[in-house]
């Protein structure tokens, strides 16, 4: 019986219905694309940065396990002494350089035939290896999101590169050009900005991390579970922070929402308060009849929140084929949580005020 | 799942009167109800004595602002007495809190209105089930069936409020006060807003369920005419009872 109350009020005044639904949609839909958005793109990285084949990463003295966060100052000669390590496979040092016209990603500079042997080579799509100082390859991806083709030119770093060959996404970077051309064009000629570390079998991971570690102990040296390890939101500085803001935004949207949304409600139907005081309905049951009118909106927003972070992430890849929004359950599980919380806790003075309304007042209610 | 009100003891009669003493059901000495306005004192009811038997039909009469709906309200425990005393089916309101009242009232009082009062967004059907809710003893097809009958509402349960013609909400809503079987039946001004055909038609309906159940009623109308139903008229004006 409650229930029917509950839904013919909320069936009675679509207009306010719909808009504290979409309040709580929109916050749910925040914090999962936001938190989505964020975890997608350490994730995104950090998987390429694995999908190398690496295992494990050299990085100059006192740097940041991020890459791109750094310039290119070891000496590129580190690499022949990594060489000479026992257990070593191969070596491949490369430099990153950060691009932020037009686009935010990283380029890298690679020796092709020491990249290579690290990570297996390049799974061509079309084209094929560099021929020229000035070629560039691109993974698919970015050659969907801007159309790319063999021969075509990109500007980039005030040069322009012809795309040599499109390869399989997920080695480090989406463009790499020339290690030597990077270098030159950086102003960092014989240096590197990591070294990636293929070792002859993965379970000697750790003795030749401990090799390297005693033959340049000042140095960032990273087995690559470790890396990956750090690559988490909690690792990165300000991120959490960010996330935290964004969820506490979006928290307060539909908290206040819902607050005013019950309050205009509770005026409205004064009134009806008072007929259901009059029937001898107690401060708690006019109290549940609140709150589980707010409860019922948020549930129908989250919902409606979770379906829309799927359309929304399929509309933002299709404009932004790069950009990785990754959404899972437990975020979902977790802004359902928090648009419940704040509903309750947004409905909860409304509630008390409907509960303390005078009968007689509400009654004569206009 | 049936819940007990909450029972506070009237007085009871001196040991020798008791022989013949029959416990009214409502009684009231001396009742006084005083509305604050900022700084401002009104005296709504100055002191009021009323004795109504279990099974009458009393109308109480008189102009605007002479205290009748007052006097409705704090019966109805919606409420509180100023000062005096005031007993209903034996529980003495002066000894009660607001939920002791509120629980009171969902279980011996049913009340009519003159604007009805019914949910907009519930059918006539709901509107009469909710009351049955509330009281916590469920939905008793039988006596709903037998009051909607005795109405003549059951070719109109499935209606919302905005259907019906203003008679017909009326009637839901007497069907709603009497559905939980309450002892006293409280009527502010019921036919206020109907035309003449239709306040005949509940003021005899409210007769049927004095007669046929000895409900007890207490009818306020300022219509000399809609209290000539009832067994006794009590006058009032000024917040007193000028003639019983």
């Amino acid at each position: 019986m409650i229930n029917k109350l509950i839904i013919s009020n909320v069936l009675h005044r679509p207009v306010r219905t719909a808009v504290s639904v979409l309040a709580v949609a929109i916050e749910v839909a925040m914090v999962v694309l936001v938190v989505g958005l964020c975890h997608g793109m350490v994730n995104d990285s950090a998987h390429r940065v694995e999908g190398v084949g690496a295992d494990i990463l050299v990085r100059p003295p006192g740097s940041s396990f991020m890459m791109g966060m750094g310039e290119a100052p070891m000496p590129i000669k580190i690499g022949d002494r990594l060489r000479e390590l026992p257990r070593v496979l191969a070596v491949a040092p490369t430099v990153v350089h950060v691009n932020a016209v037009q686009s935010l990603d990283l380029i890298y500079g690679i020796d092709l035939a020491s990249f290579n042997a690290v990570s297996g080579g390049f799974v061509y799509h079309s084209g094929g290896p560099f021929q020229a100082p000035y070629d560039i390859l691109v993974d698919d991806i970015y050659a969907n999101a801007h159309h790319s083709k063999v021969g075509q030119t990109i500007n980039l770093l005030n040069h322009d590169f012809r795309i040599a060959g499109i390869v399989e996404h997920g080695k480090a970077a989406r463009r790499f050009i020339p290690l030597a051309t990077l270098q030159d064009l950086m102003g960092a000629q014989d240096k590197a900005t990591t070294f990636f570390i293929k070792c002859t079998d993965p379970a000697y991971t750790q003795q030749t991390t401990d090799a390297i570690k005693t033959l340049l102990p000042t140095y960032t040296i990273l087995p690559m579970k470790e890396y990956m390890d750090l690559m988490t939101s909690n690792n990165l500085p300000l991120l959490n922070y960010f996330i935290s803001v964004m969820i506490g935004l979006a928290v307060g949207i539909g908290f206040l929402v819902i607050f005013l949304s019950m309050y205009t409600t509770i005026t409205e139907r004064t009134r009806e308060i008072g007929i259901l005081k009059s029937l001898g309905a107690s401060k708690t049951y006019i109290i549940s009849v609140i709150l589980r009118e707010a409860v019922l909106l948020t549930a129908v927003g989250i919902i409606a929140g979770i379906i829309g972070s799927v359309i929304m992430r399929k509309l933002l890849i299709g404009i932004f084929p790069t950009l990785p929004v990754e959404l899972n359950w437990d975020w979902r599980l977790y802004a359902a949580g928090l648009a419940l919380i704040g509903s309750i806790v947004g409905s909860f003075y409304p509630a008390l005020r409907a509960a303390q309304l005078d009968p007689v007042d509400a009654l004569a209610y206009e | 799942m049936s819940v007990s009100p909450v029972i506070h003891h009237a007085p009871q009669p001196a040991e020798g009167e008791r022989k013949d003493y029959v416990e009214p059901i409502i009684c009231t000495k001396a009742l006084k109800k005083i509305y604050r306005f900022g700084k401002v004192d009104v005296p709504a009811l100055r002191g009021v004595d009323l004795v109504v038997q279990e099974g009458e039909f009393v109308a109480v009469v008189g102009p605007s602002g002479c205290g009748k709906s007052t006097l409705l309200h704090i019966l109805g425990g919606l409420t509180g007495p100023t000062g005096g005393q005031v007993c209903v089916d034996g529980n003495d309101f002066r000894l009660m809190s607001d939920s002791d009242r509120t629980r009171f009232r969902r279980h011996k009082i049913g009340f009519v209105f003159q604007r009805f009062n019914l949910l907009p967004t519930l059918s006539a059907r709901d509107n009469i089930a909710i009351a049955q809710h509330i009281q916590g003893n469920g939905f008793n097809p039988h006596r709903f069936e037998t009051v909607t009958r005795m109405l003549g509402i059951e070719g109109k349960l499935n209606h919302r409020p905005f259907a019906l013609s203003g008679g017909e909400q009326q009637r839901v809503a007497i069907a709603r006060a009497v559905i939980c079987e309450p002892k006293i039946l409280l009527a502010d001004e019921p036919t206020g807003n109907l035309d003449t055909e239709n306040s005949q038609v509940v003021l005899d309906m409210l007769r049927e369920l004095n007669r046929t159940f000895r409900q007890t009623i207490l009818m306020i109308t300022h219509n000399p005419e809609a209290a000539g139903v009832a067994d006794r008229i009590i006058r009032m004006r000024d917040g007193r009872i000028i003639s019983d």
